[in-house]
């Protein structure tokens, strides 16, 4: 800690210490209530949600909802749709943009600095723009409907790329020559010797990547139509948006909401001193 | 192929082999991605483009002999038109430009706060903190609207909360009176004066462009506000610790008081941050697109609907795909430009933003 | 300088040869990936649309818009039923939104091969050539209602069949009625009697009367006044009429008097749910509410009466979706025989009793009267009932005139009809 202050402004240091603890507090409270109340209601029965929605515990238990969940709805196959699509495209983010990114920074290629260049521009393209053209291609492609079509697409990703290049270029280059002078080809040197070395890197694209494909919606709105498709954000979108003659039913509807946040919450515990500490990335948009 | 040596004029230190090798893997390995980028990021828009400018109608191939070449006609009727196009088109970037106002300064701000209250090194339980925080940025955008959708319903968290208060709160998601206009009828202005009635842009008259977000809509500015913080927070605390502790330090043995060290030394080192973190805003505000689909579709009274979801809504709800287009890359285009400004205005003088 | 060409960018030059590949497939059969299905084409498939239908070759695909489990268990028996005695496998999925999914499987060639299709999406999907015009092959065709037929024929075509119809009435809460001190001749014959009666059923806990913001409730005042959208003929626009404002007025009136308030108000998603928590005491609603009242609110008790006259007489709206054939389906023999199955009279009874609507063929008509006369008024209803516009373009102005009415308590009732009088005119002129 650096030198306290003088003394003259001890007195007031330790009122506005004061204030600034109440004033966090207060702050955390509003950020971490809305979560606490979502869990509880989860575990109400219908009309005790709407009636007392306050309460963080509930006056009666149950898991009706998390019963009709799993029982009565196709939420088990859009869990289980959105584990298989997330878990591909992060295992392919990681594999093709650590290739990519190593080529950038140690491998001289003619038109190194062209793809570089063309990898910018293309970073500045909204994804907004591409909601119906990706439909497009994918229907061209006759990937449409398909878990392809919904994983292929993510694949394409810049910024892992810089990610992966900017911590290669940090890398010290002697243990590449060495691997190199022993006679390792390049691809040997870069997936046995670097690729280890990149691990923070790697982790930082894992947890990107995850995030992104776990709670990504709209392109799972575009390039799939069949039910057996359909992953946690679009079944918990259709849930949310209810259907004419029924109730509120939001105990169901934040139960849904509940469990499709555990995984990525396990996720964010895991790893939060490396998340909180990159700079990079972590952009929601 | 790699034994061709003295012709390239890049130094070639290690030896051909080696340096014909290289280029090849190097080569092989970003092909994968630039495969990627250009099937699903370049071709697409290209593919739109095309779209944009022609009248396909949803069925068979964009690129078949039937469809055919209209020219600028989707973006005139879009822009020019008058029609029922028009004033939706004007009516979502109405709304979408009032969430951008409202959103950007109020996420850069709070999050500057955030991060400033976090970063005392007197502070226990720091740690704390920094997840409540930044908590709410890891889920999903659809399992926070439909969190929201709980708290804001008529007789939800956030009213009974007001109704301790003595305040009745109003029926969030589904008012669709303009925050402006409410304030204004609280002082008794209930209708624009003709001068605003009477003209307008884009089919909206100028009295409802001033009409301020719906009350829906700022639900909507308080769920982005709620999620984006924290990780803006984080962006700002990174740039916080790299304030040295000497200029630090040296600021507080002039004798100043925190707050002119804030604003004096603190607030100016901090302004390629304050940069990134608005452009990064801009660019998110202009797209939002999932917290409509999810939770209010529009309404009420297409105060909701914002060009991203009309484009959607164009497309694949009226079979208006030229039209779905060309608004997606108008979208396109204002995005750019209020980067573009942005740039100018703060002259980022760090260019690693993004 | 040659080797350097020759290095360049070969990742560009599969860019490139990428870009070509599917521009000169489009349009032929090259990049269709053969369904799971193989592609077996029905034996009489004309050779419209480049697409295939979703399900394996033979398997006959149902999408419909359900309004509950009522509808969905009854479509997926009758449709087993089918399957059982035809022999070709049927699969019945419920949509979440309908004309979404149904938008994006026709755009990718990849629609269901039966589906609903409601008369605002008709014009536009009959216009693209996603729908395949069977209606003159139905064994049943001239048992249908003519006004049913009507709505889904377009330039001279049936397009499709019919599969039933609803029309708007007033449901009464009985037991708020006799609380209010109301009797039977009490039960409003004009607006004015309507007026009064929602006042007195106004309480502090329950409102007189509910019915949701748009155009397909508050149309019937426009009918009952002499007015509505379009002109007899279909061709002009006349929703800038003094009988229109007048019936926007009236609705006016009612708001401010505290005796109508929209669902939303008073917690509810539609008037049925409205009604039948308590919350009012009377809603305007179709025969769905029949069975949607039985599953959700069984203990509400209630009567249906026609609905008031107005100044030009009765009026009301009614409503009626039909069952769509996909021009891309690969098993349309199979289809056309599903959906002879489904409206015919026997079947349609069935529906009817499972989840409250109205057959669409006349020979259902007396039993149905028969067996359910509760839901008498709107039988008697459909005398004098008024479609929806079917033009194309339609859809998105009513759309506009929805929002509007959301904010139609404080809003000016002129400036909405002008402005829907100058989009609908837009649309029936362009067909933008």
């Amino acid at each position: 800690m650096s030198a306290p202050a003088a003394r003259r402004n001890r007195g007031s240091r330790s009122g506005a210490t004061w204030i600034a603890y109440a004033v966090l507090l207060v702050l955390a409270a509003i950020y971490i209530y809305p979560f606490l109340v979502q869990l509880a209601t989860s575990f109400k029965p219908d009309p005790e949600a709407l009636a007392n929605p306050l309460s963080l515990v509930p006056q009666v238990w149950t898991t009706a909802a998390y019963e009709r969940l799993f029982l009565r709805s196709d939420f088990p196959v859009w869990f289980r749709n959105s584990v298989v699509v997330t878990l591909c495209v992060t295992a392919g983010r990681v594999f093709f943009c650590s290739l990519a990114g190593y080529a950038l920074a140690r491998l001289h290629f003619r038109g190194r600095g062209v793809v570089f260049a063309a990898l910018v521009a293309v970073m500045s393209v909204p994804g907004v723009v591409l909601l119906i053209p990706r439909f497009l291609v994918v229907k061209q492609l006759g990937i449409y409907d398909t878990f392809a079509g919904m994983i292929i697409p993510l694949l394409a990703d810049a910024a892992g790329v810089f990610i992966m290049k900017n911590y290669f270029e940090s890398i010290p280059r002697s243990v590449e020559e060495a691997a190199r002078i022993d006679g390792a080809g390049v691809f040997r040197t870069y997936w046995s010797v670097v690729l280890p070395m990149a691990r923070p890197a790697i982790i930082t694209i894992v947890i990107l990547s995850f995030q992104g494909s776990w709670n990504e919606l709209a392109h799972f709105i575009v390039s799939a139509e069949s039910a057996e498709l359909v992953t946690l954000t679009k079944g918990v979108a259709q849930l949310a948006a209810g259907q004419l003659g029924q109730g509120m039913q939001y105990p169901l509807k934040l139960a849904a909401a509940v469990i499709m946040t555990v995984p990525v919450a396990i996720l964010f515990f895991v790893f939060q001193r490396r998340i909180m500490n990159s700079t990079t990335g972590a952009v929601k948009e | 192929m790699s034994a061709q040596p003295a012709t390239l004029p890049r130094k070639a230190t290690r030896g051909s082999g080696i340096r014909g090798r290289e280029a090849q893997a190097g080569w092989l390995f970003v092909a994968p991605v630039i495969l990627l980028l250009g099937l699903f990021l370049v071709l697409p828009v290209v593919m739109a483009a095309w779209v944009s400018l022609s009248d396909w109608t949803g069925r068979g191939s964009p690129f078949s002999s039937e469809v055919s070449f209209v020219g600028a006609k989707n973006y005139s009727e879009l822009l020019l038109g008058g029609g029922l196009a028009t004033q939706d088109f004007g009516t979502a970037l109405r709304n979408n430009a009032w969430y951008v106002v409202l959103v950007v300064p109020t996420q850069t701000a709070l999050s500057l706060f955030l991060a400033v209250m976090v970063n005392r090194k007197w502070l226990r339980g720091s740690g704390f903190y920094r997840t409540a925080f930044y908590f709410p940025s890891v889920t999903s955008s659809v399992a926070i609207t439909v969190l929201f959708l709980f708290l804001f319903s008529a007789t939800g968290v956030v009213n009974k909360v007001l109704q301790a208060m003595s305040v009745s709160g109003p029926n969030w998601f589904a008012d669709p009176r303009g925050v402006v206009h409410v304030v204004l009828g609280w002082i008794g202005v209930d209708k624009g004066p003709a001068a605003l009635t009477e003209h307008g842009v884009l089919g909206v008259s100028l009295w409802q462009w001033l009409a301020g977000p719906s009350i829906a809509m700022s639900v909507l500015v308080i769920m982005a506000v709620f999620t984006t913080s924290g990780t803006f927070m984080l962006l700002f605390l990174a740039a916080l610790q790299h304030i040295s502790d000497e200029v630090e330090e040296a600021a507080m043995v002039d004798g100043t008081t925190a707050w002119q060290r804030f604003r004096f030394v603190t607030l100016p080192m901090l302004r390629p941050t304050v940069f990134t973190v608005m452009t990064l805003g801009l660019i998110g505000t202009w797209q939002v697109f999932d917290q409509i689909y999810t939770g209010t579709q529009g309404s009420p009274g297409k105060t909701t609907v914002t060009p991203a979801y009309l484009s959607y809504t164009a497309s694949f709800q009226s079979q208006q795909w030229g039209r779905g287009a060309a608004i997606a890359f108008i979208l396109f285009a204002i995005i750019i430009v209020m980067t573009v400004i942005q740039r100018r205005v703060i002259r980022g003088r760090d260019q690693d933003a993004l | 300088m040659s080797r350097r060409t020759a290095r360049t960018s070969p990742a560009l030059a599969l860019l490139a040869a990428s870009t070509l590949a599917l521009a000169a497939c489009s349009g032929g059969s090259g990049f269709d990936d053969p369904a799971p299905s193989g592609t077996e084409p029905a034996a009489e498939s004309p050779s419209d649309g480049d697409g295939e239908s979703s399900a394996p070759a033979g398997e006959i695909s149902v999408l419909i818009g359900s309004s509950g489990d009522a509808e969905t268990d009854a479509v997926t028996a009758a449709v087993d039923a089918w399957s059982q005695s035809s022999g070709t496998p049927a699969s019945v999925t419920v949509a979440s939104d309908l004309p979404q999914q149904l938008s994006q499987g026709f755009a990718a060639g990849d629609p269901p091969d039966v589906f609903y299709v409601s008369t605002d999406h008709l014009a536009g999907w009959a216009a693209n050539g996603s729908l395949h015009p069977y209606g003159e092959q139905l064994a049943n065709v001239d048992d249908f209602h003519a006004s049913l037929r009507e709505n889904f024929t377009v330039d001279g075509q049936l397009y499709c069949a019919p599969k039933d119809f609803s029309t708007l009435a007033l449901v009464i809460n009985t037991e708020a009625w006799e609380a209010a001190g109301l009797g039977d001749d009490e039960v409003p014959t004009t607006w004015e009697e309507l007026a009064d009666v929602a006042k007195k059923l106004t309480t502090d806990s329950q409102v007189g009367l509910t019915f949701g913001p748009e155009y397909q409730r508050i149309g019937v005042f426009m009918a009952q006044a002499g007015g509505g959208l379009l002109s007899e003929d279909g061709s002009t626009a006349t929703a800038d009429s003094p009988e229109n404002l007048q019936a926007l007025e009236l609705v006016q009136q009612l708001m401010a008097d505290g005796a109508l308030k929209y669902p939303a108000e008073i917690g509810a998603g539609w008037g049925g749910e409205a009604f039948g928590s308590g919350a009012a005491a009377m809603t305007i609603e179709g025969n769905w509410i029949v069975g949607a009242l039985r599953n959700d609110f069984p203990d509400t008790p209630y009567r249906v009466v026609e609905l008031p006259a107005g100044p030009a007489g009765q009026g009301t709206l009614q409503f009626t979706n039909c069952w769509g054939i996909a021009a891309d389906s690969e098993s349309k023999e199979a289809a056309v025989d599903l959906v002879e199955f489904l409206t015919s009279t026997e079947q349609q009874i069935e529906f009817a009793s499972a989840f409250g609507v109205m057959p669409s063929v006349q020979s259902a008509a007396e039993a149905f009267a028969a067996e359910f006369p509760e839901q008498e008024a709107f039988v008697t209803s459909a005398d004098f009932a008024k479609g929806m516009p079917t033009v194309q373009g339609a859809a998105e102005v009513i759309a506009d005139l929805n929002a509007q009415l959301e904010g139609l308590a404080n809003a000016d009732a002129g400036e909405i009809l002008r402005s829907v009088q100058q989009n609908l005119q837009a649309a029936l002129d362009g067909q933008g």
